[in-house]
């Protein structure tokens, strides 16, 4: 964001593209939750330690796609701001440029006022900018730090999958890699939002 | 970026700005053109983005910043309004004059402290201190949502892309050979003018006034008797012709 010249508004929009993607994807994780609660249903005694386990997917789930929804609407509010800010660093060089072209012009002072509201802007702007990145931060480690379960639910879920009649067993296993593969997908844009937006502090 | 004064009067002065040295090549050079009163004025076609700083530069010499409290657009191309996004953070109380017919296409550009006033298809007034300036419609010349400003006092007629010409960025201000003009601009009416119906009105509407000077957003401005050549020109010229070769 120091450097005028850096992309920082595409990065932004790529972000909030990339978080998009992500809840989406999280959204599938509900529907994996749903299904593996009427497969344990359907399954009875046989799959009654599975029970407990389908909760423990619909709060993963939960939780991904409140925090997805919560971190998308702060990215792409970092995105618009990216674009006012670049509007605002915009109008500054020119206005520079202006003050160094008409030094000696009778009228240069009539800008001041303009040029300090601008970077007034510009300085808020910023502080907005730089307050909504930490936000974005910790919002990412927090989700990323619940998809970290999803591996130990795998495992468990498979646990009692083996535990559960020959009938059910394939589904429950289907349930158990669904789990783990769909947090990985959302892990997998949350760790690269991680990585864009560190570059953009 | 040149500045010119084309005309001054105990209470109001014509500004031309073009002839930008500094403009990259690939873009079309472009004149804008400026009234100034007691305590206002009205920049007209403001221009694009590449040209601002120097506009903004060459604006000041003449007037402060905070004086601009009217701009125009005749219609909504780049090289007309594109730097709206910047004149929008660079004036204090402003309001955009523009048909009304591009207001939605217009705020594209970036607005949010510029007030936008469409202007009637019938055209209507502006009150500049003691100076009453109007804008006349010259619609489908070329845009389909088009005007020019007229001033009566001074006698002249800001005509946008009417009687524009494609020009080196060093040529004088005012043509001198009209006949020798006539080959730069021809092209560019009989492309970009897509109705000889809405030229005729034009030319009929336009010579009912009384008019010194005609001042186009591209090329040289027209001066005296000039004018009417011009319209005699323009009336006899058959205009949209590409569409007859597809």
């Amino acid at each position: 964001m120091s450097n005028p010249n850096s992309n920082y508004f595409v990065a932004t929009a790529t972000i909030a593209a990339k978080l998009d993607y992500a809840t989406k994807v999280a959204q599938r994780l509900s529907l994996t939750a749903s299904n593996a609660r009427a497969l344990t249903l359907r399954a009875g005694q046989s799959a009654a330690g599975f029970r407990p386990l389908t909760d423990a997917i619909h709060r993963l789930s939960d939780i991904t796609v409140s925090s997805s929804k919560k971190i998308n609407t702060i990215a792409a509010l970092l995105s618009k701001m990216s674009v006012e800010k670049y509007r605002a660093d915009n109008a500054i060089k020119h206005f520079d440029a202006v003050y160094l072209n008409s030094k000696d012009s009778a009228y240069i002072a009539t800008l001041d006022e303009v040029y300090k509201r601008t970077k007034e802007r510009q300085k808020s702007l910023m502080t907005d900018y730089q307050k909504k990145i930490q936000q974005l931060t910790q919002e990412l480690e927090a989700v990323e730090g619940e998809l970290r379960s999803a591996a130990v639910l795998k495992t468990l879920c498979q646990v009692e999958a083996s535990q559960a009649g020959a009938l059910y067993q394939d589904a429950l296993n289907n349930v158990a890699e669904n789990v783990e593969s769909i947090a990985s997908k959302i892990k997998k844009q949350i760790v690269f939002s991680r990585r864009q937006v560190a570059t953009l502090l | 970026m040149k500045a010119q004064k084309l005309y001054e009067s105990k209470d109001h002065a014509w500004i031309v700005f073009g002839r930008d040295v500094d403009k990259p090549d690939a873009i079309i050079d472009t004149n804008q053109y400026m009234v100034v009163s007691k305590d206002n004025a009205l920049l007209m076609d403001p221009g694009g983005i590449e040209l601002f700083s120097a506009m903004l530069s060459a604006v000041i010499k003449e007037v402060p910043a905070n004086k601009i409290t009217h701009l125009f657009a005749s219609h909504q191309d780049p090289d007309i309004i594109s730097s709206l996004g910047l004149w929008d953070l660079a004036l204090t109380e402003s309001t955009l004059h523009s048909p009304w017919l591009w207001e939605g296409f217009i705020r594209h550009f970036g607005m949010q402290n510029i007030k936008y006033d469409g202007i009637p298809d019938e055209g209507s007034r502006l009150k500049l201190d003691d100076v009453s300036l109007e804008f006349i419609p010259a619609h489908y010349l070329h845009s389909s949502g088009n005007f020019n400003v007229y001033d009566p006092k001074a006698k002249i007629l800001m005509s946008g892309d009417i009687g524009a010409a494609l020009e080196e960025a060093d040529a004088p201000m005012f043509v001198e050979d009209f006949d020798g003009h006539v080959q730069k601009m021809k092209m560019f009416h009989q492309r970009w003018m897509p109705s000889n119906k809405a030229k005729n009105d034009w030319v009929r509407r336009v010579r009912a006034l009384d008019i010194e000077m005609m001042c186009p957003q591209h090329g040289r401005i027209f001066k005296g008797d000039d004018v009417k050549r011009f319209l005699d020109w323009f009336e006899a010229l058959e205009v949209g012709l590409t569409m007859d070769k597809h």
